[in-house]
């Protein structure tokens, strides 16, 4: 650490620096370089699908996937798959699947990033604010109890309903006097996180063996068993948060310079936090409702992110929609994929994978810009 | 009495048929029950002449556990019929009350938790129209089938697409849901049958099997000879159990699952508690109020003082076997325990509500009150 008090290169300004000399907006170079990112995470991410598209457990060749692609686009060209249930697994198994790897992905990389933006701290990410758990204890009354009153979305909707009742109940616990202190709200998330866990562990004593163990896979995550019907439940709301957390974008960057900055500069913080949570809470609950507890993705695609573009949210958070989407779908294609009959629990792969990269990546900072905050 | 989602043999390891430890533990017990069987032999016979001379716990008549005992039956099962012809179409309601249509039987998938379904499928002598097996189907004859539940209960529709079904058996112990929906979505007949698993409805699943399946008449008549033939296997009982209803065995299901710390005995509902009952023992768990599976409590299990524990073989196998089992606490601090008083026996048979019934009760019976106790 001798080299500490010597002038580093200043590719990567703090922010205060940046305030200090006025470079708030995003220089062009860094727009250049953002743009060159996304985009590459965009022809990632396409390659990812197309080949996801023609990998799966039923075997259908390349061909016949875009041959029955054309066919329902109403052209006439290719070949349909010669399995006769080819075109069932693909349109009934894969190819919904593959729609919601997308928008859960993008969802959970945003609501990480929205997260990390408003509490101003590497380390939040939606499970903060109680959102997982708080669907984990919905999702679980439901398997052990064998409630079925919407069939077999009553798991997704509990989930999610439990999720926002979770999540307004950290937010309102913490609010006093129109205020909310940061600190207080991540106090009480643990607090309400350790009470949900409770209940979930009394719901695991609860149930049976096959309830006990369905619970365990549920807490796991898992893409298996998307259907049309889900996308479309799904789809909607995940866009619509989607494109309103953009709209934030401007007022997270203002938030980065600090509360009281942010607050002489005109923005509205504590209306901008409760639609940050709301918004993130969306992502998340309608995520987390289909797809079960998929850990990793929000809390470290936007730091990745940010390190590749840098902290602007106008950036960050496309960037880390693409980037959530890729993590998740290239995943889900090994979950699905990787075993003959089985399907491997996503959370496992997302964790397994990204937690020893992330490490690599944050050492590699450290020892180029000599830390992390 | 009924049985909602009860055991999972799920962590199933290894060959099952297992054998190479049976022989040992099997002569040991076989010696000490030969020994004592002759010693009881001769105590009997000096009984004749000198009444009330039997020494120890069996002065009162109550029987007394010799040591540990594999119970085994027959691993297949008997068709009732060979190469039957199903009438198709059938339109079956299932059990969410929708009318599925069963055009072809030829490539059967028939999925449970408890393996119930595809011993069915394969005792109305359709054995050779499935296409694949669940972890919990133990028949030999079935065991070449590919094993579409990889971990745990989980399914994976597209390779159960790739198996090209023409009509799948499925209940809600096996998921997700989702699955079987997808599967539906995907024009295949999937019928939902019930997940309820006991005595008294193994005759009615066998015949709501055969009848989705296009061969009602052969249901009829596996449910015929299954019903018979638990008649025949309660009967032997009778012969070998204790008559007077004070002499009881205190019998209590212990499922284990060493490596993964699960230890739970079964309540009521649980199937074992049916089991417990047929084989003319007292189930200590539902005396305690159970119900269901509950992990067990090293107190509650001494208080409840089971004479005899129940297992399955690897289940057994996964604690360290009799010495290992002694080492759970609680275990130990019991009649059983002090007894070694274990009677286990194939993890798919065990509990299994199907036509493998009569046998498991009757290969239980053997076991118990031939092997691991003196009357």
């Amino acid at each position: 650490m001798s080299t500490a008090a010597a002038p580093r290169s200043i590719d990567r300004p703090s922010t205060r620096d940046r305030v200090a000399t006025g470079d708030l907006a995003p220089a062009p170079a860094r727009t250049a370089r953002a743009t060159a990112v996304i985009a590459a995470l965009l022809v990632a991410l396409v390659v990812t699908l197309l080949v996801s598209a023609g990998a799966g457990q039923l075997h259908v060749p390349p061909d016949e996937v875009i041959g029955s692609v054309l066919h329902r686009l109403g052209l006439n060209a290719g070949d349909l798959p010669s399995h006769p249930n080819g075109e069932a697994a693909l349109w009934n198994i894969r190819f919904p699947r593959l729609m919601m790897g997308l928008l859960v992905g993008a969802g959970l990389g945003v609501a990480g990033a929205v997260m990390q933006g408003i509490f101003g701290n590497p380390l939040a990410e939606p499970g903060v604010i109680g959102v997982s758990a708080g669907a984990g204890v919905g999702a679980c009354a439901v398997i052990v109890f064998g409630w079925a009153f919407l069939g077999p979305m009553t798991i997704p909707a509990a989930a999610f309903v439990t999720a926002l009742v979770t999540t307004v109940i950290v937010y309102g616990l913490a609010r006093r006097g129109g205020r909310t202190e940061v600190v207080t709200l991540v106090l009480m998330g643990i607090a309400v996180n350790a009470v949900a866990s409770a209940l979930i562990a009394y719901f695991v004593f609860l149930g049976d063996t096959a309830a006990r163990e369905q619970i365990v896979f549920w807490q796991l995550g898992s893409l298996n068993g998307s259907r049309w019907v889900q996308v479309q439940a799904v789809a909607p709301l995940m866009l619509v948060a989607l494109v309103a957390a953009w709209t934030l974008a401007g007022r997270l960057d203002l938030l980065a310079l600090g509360e009281r900055a942010a607050r002489h500069l005109g923005v509205h913080v504590e209306r901008l936090r409760l639609t940050a949570i709301v918004l993130t809470t969306l992502m998340v609950a309608a995520g987390v409702a289909f797809a079960g507890i998929i850990a990793f993705v929000g809390l470290v695609v936007p730091h990745l992110i940010r390190m590749a573009i840098g902290p602007s949210h106008r950036s960050l958070l496309p960037g880390s929609a693409v980037g959530g989407a890729l993590v998740l779908s290239l995943a889900d294609l090994v979950a699905r994929t990787a075993v003959d009959y089985a399907d491997l629990p996503i959370g496992m792969l997302t964790a397994l994978v990204g937690g020893p990269f992330f490490f690599w990546l944050l050492m590699r900072a450290r020892a180029r810009a000599g830390g992390w905050a | 009495m009924v049985a909602r989602r009860e055991f999972a043999p799920k962590v199933v390891m290894g060959p099952v048929y297992d054998t190479a430890r049976w022989p040992k533990r099997r002569s040991l017990a076989v010696r000490a029950c030969g020994a004592l069987a002759a010693l009881a032999l001769v105590a009997g016979c000096s009984a004749i002449g000198t009444p009330d001379t039997s020494d120890g716990p069996a002065a009162d008549g109550r029987p007394e556990c010799v040591g540990p005992a594999t119970a085994r039956s027959e691993p297949s099962v008997e068709v009732i019929a060979t190469d039957p012809e199903p009438r198709l179409p059938v339109t079956y309601t299932d059990i969410t009350g929708k009318p599925v249509t069963i055009t072809d039987a030829s490539r059967i998938l028939a999925l449970d938790m408890y393996g119930t379904l595809a011993t069915t499928v394969y005792a109305l002598g359709l054995g050779d129209r499935l296409v694949g097996r669940d972890v919990s189907t133990g028949l030999p004859e079935l065991r070449h089938l590919p094993l579409v539940t990889r971990n745990g209960h989980e399914l994976n529709g597209e390779a159960i697409l790739d198996l090209r079904p023409s009509v799948i058996l499925t209940d809600y112990s096996i998921g997700p849901l989702e699955v079987q929906l997808q599967l539906r979505d995907s024009g295949i007949p999937v019928v939902i049958m019930s997940d309820q698993r006991s005595r008294d409805l193994i005759g009615p699943q066998i015949e709501a099997v055969a009848e989705a399946l296009g061969v009602p008449r052969l249901g009829e008549r596996l449910a015929a000879r299954v019903r018979g033939e638990t008649e025949a296997a309660q009967a032997r009982v009778a012969e070998l159990a204790p008559a007077d209803p004070a002499h009881r065995l205190r019998m209590v299901f212990l499922y284990m699952r060493g490596n993964a710390g699960v230890y739970y005995w079964f309540g009521k509902g649980s199937g074992a508690d049916d089991l417990i009952h047929d084989l003319g023992g007292i189930d200590v768990a539902t005396e305690a109020g159970l119900s269901g599976m509950r992990p067990l409590n090293a107190e509650g299990l001494a208080t409840a003082n089971p004479d005899l524990y129940l297992m399955m073989t690897h289940g057994l196998e996964s604690v360290g076997g009799i010495d290992g089992l002694r080492k759970v606490p609680g275990v130990a601090d019991t009649s059983a325990g002090a007894h070694s008083c274990v009677v286990d026996m194939s993890d798919y048979q065990i509990l299994s509500f199907g036509p493998q019934f009569p046998a498991t009760l009757q290969a239980l019976a053997e076991a118990i009150y031939r092997q691991a106790i003196r009357p």
